[in-house]
């Protein structure tokens, strides 16, 4: 067994154990959860340490690490070839920060777990599903792998919003699960076009290795995604046709405008510990996939649409500062500010430049940090009170002193302040969206000014609620009720918001801590698509 | 008088010649001699007797089915009335696997075993309805099509309506019995137009022939007529209307029979008609059968997962979503060839899912009363097992991975998408992309279930869960609809 396979694994054989195990130790499963993901902290943290650097990964299959590789399904199907299905793991640069994320996030969202009360064997089995299903993705270098394991994470999440989640969780769950699937049953179609397309070097047979599918000389010449034969489907070129369905599909998670309605509402519903996931990880996972499959796998197709990339990016963070701004309810504003976060990622990406993606990827590993520490903080507040009106709530900084520092953090480090972890992603993603026009002419100035934009709005809308909610004399819609009810922050609370404010910090003044890992990788996609 | 003397021995060692090819049939005939006097003299002594006869003969019947791999490529017998292939021979498995599923199946529903008629003659009609499937998936000769399609078809009438009692049950079986005569007999007219153009009933190059030489509007009407009864058996749209009602109607085990069993058949025949007018060196001209079927399966597709939306009583959904994997299953058809696997394999992981399906919905009904999802509220945690199955079921169903139903739905899209690389048509390419949004629409009926069963509380007192063979036996095919899902190189090996 390969590291990578424990790290995924072992959540999943915990959830199994939790499931099987007699309902008398419900009280022991938060604490196996936790020794769980204290377990993959420290085996992401070795992997951290022992990645090097050197090594470039994306399409270069022999510059992969910890790779494991074991032949899985091979099915002979006549005139079809041979099919070739690999279970094939593999790190390089794009993924080894968000195992990282992961493990925090995950342990993060185990402490925030401790507010669940109800039918906790099937919380917390379907949390660590979740868990292998999300590490999976990120470690998956064959496609049909990364299939069932993008796939794998609906379901679990289904069950945690709809019945975990608030009043409308039914509708927010169906919402997520149909509009995930949507994209992704398309996506499926691509991966069988793929499939028939490449061929393995070595052995001859079709292959869903995703390495493989990078390289142009894999592909067959007449077949339907080959570069060669320029093929077209209903009247589209398939290589544009392919890229763009595979784009939809891992936009739907980032999400973008206007596929992003499902997140408000997933959001606003979802208990506290899955709105810390979806932010914090799901959501990159979106991004994760356009840069890995989308950008990796067809990069002339990604250089063809780059301007409109960056016209969705740019429309998201605008789009989704300004609904922000407009927001009465404080989970929903945060919610559309990830929205307008993550459209920093699509924008640097977008840019075609070393700067804008290391920031891209940058922005998403900051955004994982904050946002997850932006929905403990709301979920705190909800828990105590079960309200998070903006109106509602006056002063209290007042009361919870604590709470207010931590929020102040929260909200100055995802404004873009320097010193945090968001200034340097976005000042990144926006010098590469500014220098494309001269380095690669893939997006036009304006767009970055547009960007910038939007980190303005995220100011006004951050500070405003700081004012209206924290600041002035304490008034409560609850009265003296909420007041009692409204103490201040537990250990408990402390000891998981403090590593994530931690972090920003640290990010924000080592960037290299993350750039070094990421920047090789960063570079060789950058040259894999633009061919400099 | 000697030519029709040589004429006799000629036949005569035909016949006997051809005895080594149907084995399994010959067995399936002394089978059902030996359930009927079991009923008839010592049910009253051994009350399950005829039943575990049924079991023991399917069992021999398999291993005598399996032998005829060894036949080799194709093998006709009786002057052309039946050709012997090893589909067919993977076809006739899939039919005695479903018999099988059925039969103990029946033994464990309380509606059937209390029923004072009884079970043995069940078995008995049940294993005529397996014998005319088997002669369906070998026939080469259209009489031979008709007479093995009646035989099923008589058989079926007797099940849906074998206990029938209120209302709803009769009209299930008189509307099954009906609509059916009715495609019969437009089918019988088709053939007997075929006949008449071409002077043949084989399956052939004379027959093709024979169609191409006249005008394209009469042959086109033959072989539509024709196909109606093929479409009432599987039932695709338009011909469909039969389905739900039956399938709401009819005693659970048969509707989880008519669903796998029958449809089986149903695609038996139309792989048998669609390969014979195929290969037969020259091929057809003047019928467009990928056209037909392409269409055709589009409209059912989207037929059979929209009207599923609406359903409330699950029976009923199940009918409609199995009308919608009619369609998705047909593009294994259009594929031809290439197809067959795949077909094979999304057939087998059919039968497992449908029936486990079905097992559970019996057993909720049973115990719970409830045969509409919007009451299975509160069920998910009173009856555990039950519906943490019956949600592996329907997300194989709905063909998410890591699921047994994810891996056929992709080995189809993967055979379609070969056959357009190879045809161009654009038709093709509009099957796969039904096939995917239809896929999306399907997980919204399917997941109406546990919002129901998980999602939505109630007030009021749950039954427990019994632990009884059903359980085990949905445990022990939910369980492999995972583990192919994993390992689906356990059944492909064997498919080859």
């Amino acid at each position: 067994m390969n590291l990578l396979s424990i790290l995924t694994f072992l959540p999943l054989i915990a959830g199994i154990i939790i499931l099987v195990a007699p309902s008398g130790w419900q009280k022991q499963f938060k604490y196996i959860t936790l020794a769980v993901t204290l377990v993959q902290i420290a085996i992401s943290g070795y992997i951290y340490f022992h990645f090097d650097n050197s090594l470039r990964g994306v399409d270069l299959i022999n510059s992969y690490q910890f790779k494991e590789q074991i032949s899985w399904i091979r099915l002979d199907l006549g005139s079809m070839g041979k099919l070739q299905i690999d279970y094939f793991l593999g790190i390089d640069g794009l993924s080894v920060p968000f195992l990282l994320l992961t493990s925090i996030i995950m342990m993060v969202a185990t402490i925030s777990s401790w507010e669940i009360k109800t039918n906790l064997k099937g919380y917390f089995a379907l949390f660590l599903l979740l868990d292998t299903a999300i590490i999976g993705v990120f470690c998956a270098l064959d496609f049909f792998l990364f299939y069932i394991f993008y796939e794998l994470m609906l379901l679990p999440l289904y069950f945690l919003i709809g019945m975990w989640g608030g009043v409308r969780r039914e509708y927010a769950a169906i919402k997520f699960f149909l509009y995930t699937l949507a994209g992704s049953v398309f996506m499926l179609l691509i991966m069988v076009g793929l499939y028939f397309s490449v061929t393995d070097p070595e052995t001859g047979n079709h292959t869903f290795n995703m390495v493989h599918m990078m390289n142009p000389a894999n592909y067959s010449g007449d077949s339907i995604f080959g570069s060669l034969a320029q093929q077209t489907l209903l009247g589209i070129p398939a290589r544009l046709l392919g890229f763009i369905i595979l784009f939809i599909a891992f936009a739907i998670k980032v999400p973008i405008v206007p596929l992003h309605t499902w997140l408000p509402d997933a959001h606003v519903e979802a208990p506290t510990p899955v709105s810390i996931i979806l932010a914090g990880i799901l959501l990159k996972v979106g991004g994760y996939g356009i840069l890995r499959i989308c950008y990796g796998i067809f990069p002339d197709a990604a250089i063809h649409t780059s301007w409109w990339l960056g016209l969705i990016g740019v429309v998201s963070i605008v789009y989704g500062a300004l609904n922000a701004l407009a927001q009465k309810d404080l989970k929903r504003l945060i919610a559309y500010s990830s929205v307008s976060h993550m459209g920093f990622v699509l924008l640097g990406t977008a840019s075609l430049t070393a700067e804008g993606a290391a920031g891209s990827v940058m922005q998403m590993i900051s955004h994982g940090f904050l946002s997850a520490m932006l929905f403990f903080l709301v979920g705190i507040v909800y828990n105590r009170v079960h309200d998070r009106e903006i109106a509602n709530f006056r002063g209290l900084a007042n009361i919870m002193p604590q709470y207010t520092a931590f929020v102040m953090i929260a909200f100055f480090a995802s404004l873009g302040l320097p010193g945090f972890s968001a200034f340097i992603a976005e000042a990144f993603s926006l010098i590469g969206a500014f220098n494309s026009e001269t380095v690669n002419g893939a997006i036009p100035r304006w767009m970055a000014i547009a960007g910038s934009v939007g980190i303005l709005l995220s100011a006004a809308y951050f500070l405003w609620t700081l004012q209206r909610m924290f600041f002035g004399q304490t008034r409560l819609m609850g009265g003296e009720e909420w007041r009692t009810k409204l103490n201040d922050l537990t250990m408990r609370e402390k000891l998981a918001l403090a590593p994530l404010a931690l972090l920003a910090l640290i990010l924000g003044v080592f960037p290299s801590l993350a750039f070094d890992k990421i920047n090789g990788s960063v570079l060789e996609l950058i040259h894999h698509v633009t061919g400099k | 008088m000697d030519d029709y003397s040589l004429y006799i021995s000629d036949s005569l060692n035909g016949t006997i010649a051809g005895i080594r090819g149907i084995y399994p049939e010959i067995g399936l005939v002394v089978s059902f001699l030996l359930v009927i006097f079991s009923e008839l003299f010592f049910v009253k002594r051994i009350k399950q007797l005829p039943f575990w006869i049924t079991l023991i003969s399917l069992a021999v019947v398999f291993t005598l089915t399996i032998k005829q791999f060894a036949i080799g490529d194709s093998l006709t017998l009786y002057s052309g009335m039946i050709v012997l292939q090893p589909a067919s021979v993977y076809f006739k498995l899939l039919f005695l696997l479903s018999a099988i599923l059925f039969i103990v199946f029946v033994r464990n529903n309380q509606q059937m075993q209390q029923h004072k008629k009884g079970t043995g003659d069940l078995y008995a009609v049940l294993i005529a309805v397996l014998l005319g499937m088997n002669c369906m998936a070998m026939s080469a000769n259209l009489l031979m099509v008709y007479l093995s399609i009646e035989t099923v078809s008589i058989g079926s009438y007797i099940m849906v309506g074998y206990i029938s009692g209120d209302g709803k049950q009769a009209e299930a079986s008189i509307k099954y019995a009906l609509f059916g005569a009715a495609c019969s007999a437009i089918m019988l007219y088709g053939i007997s137009l075929i006949y008449s153009f071409t002077g043949t009933l084989n399956l052939n190059a004379d027959l093709l022939e024979g169609l191409n030489a006249i005008p394209v509007w009469s042959a086109g009407l033959a072989i539509t007529l024709f196909l109606v009864g093929l479409g009432f058996k599987m039932s695709f749209v338009p011909l469909h209307f039969w389905s739900p009602d039956v399938y709401e109607g009819a005693p659970t085990p048969v509707t989880a029979f008519l669903t796998t069993g029958s449809k089986i058949a149903g695609f038996a025949l139309l792989w048998r008609v669609l390969e014979a007018f195929n290969s037969s060196g020259n091929a057809i001209s003047v019928y467009d059968f990928q056209g037909l079927i392409g269409i055709v399966a589009i409209v059912t597709m989207l037929f059979g997962n929209l009207a599923a939306i609406w359903q409330d009583n699950i029976k009923r959904m199940l009918a409609y979503s199995s009308i919608g994997h009619t369609g998705f299953l047909m593009m294994a058809l259009v594929a031809n060839t290439a197809g067959f696997k795949s077909l094979i394999f999304y057939l087998f992981i059919y039968l497992l899912t449908n029936v486990a399906a079905f097992m559970l919905v019996d057993k909720v009904e049973q115990e719970s009363g409830s045969v509409n999802i919007s009451t299975y509220l509160g069920l998910g945690k009173s009856m555990p097992l039950t519906f943490i199955s019956l949600l592996i079921v329907l997300i194989s169903l709905t063909g998410l991975p890591p699921t047994s139903g994810f891996v056929a739905k992709f080995l189809v899209f993967g055979s379609a998408l070969e056959s357009y690389k190879s045809s161009g048509s654009s038709l093709i390419l509009w099957m796969m992309i039904t096939g995917a949004v239809t896929t999306v629409v399907s997980l919204f009926y399917y997941f109406k279930v546990p919002l129901y069963a998980y999602l939505r509380k109630t007030e009021s007192i749950l039954p427990r869960e019994k632990f009884d063979v059903k359980l085990v036996i949905s445990l022990v095919l939910t369980f492999l609809v995972l583990i192919f899902g994993i390992f689906p190189q356990v059944i492909t090996d064997l498919i080859n």
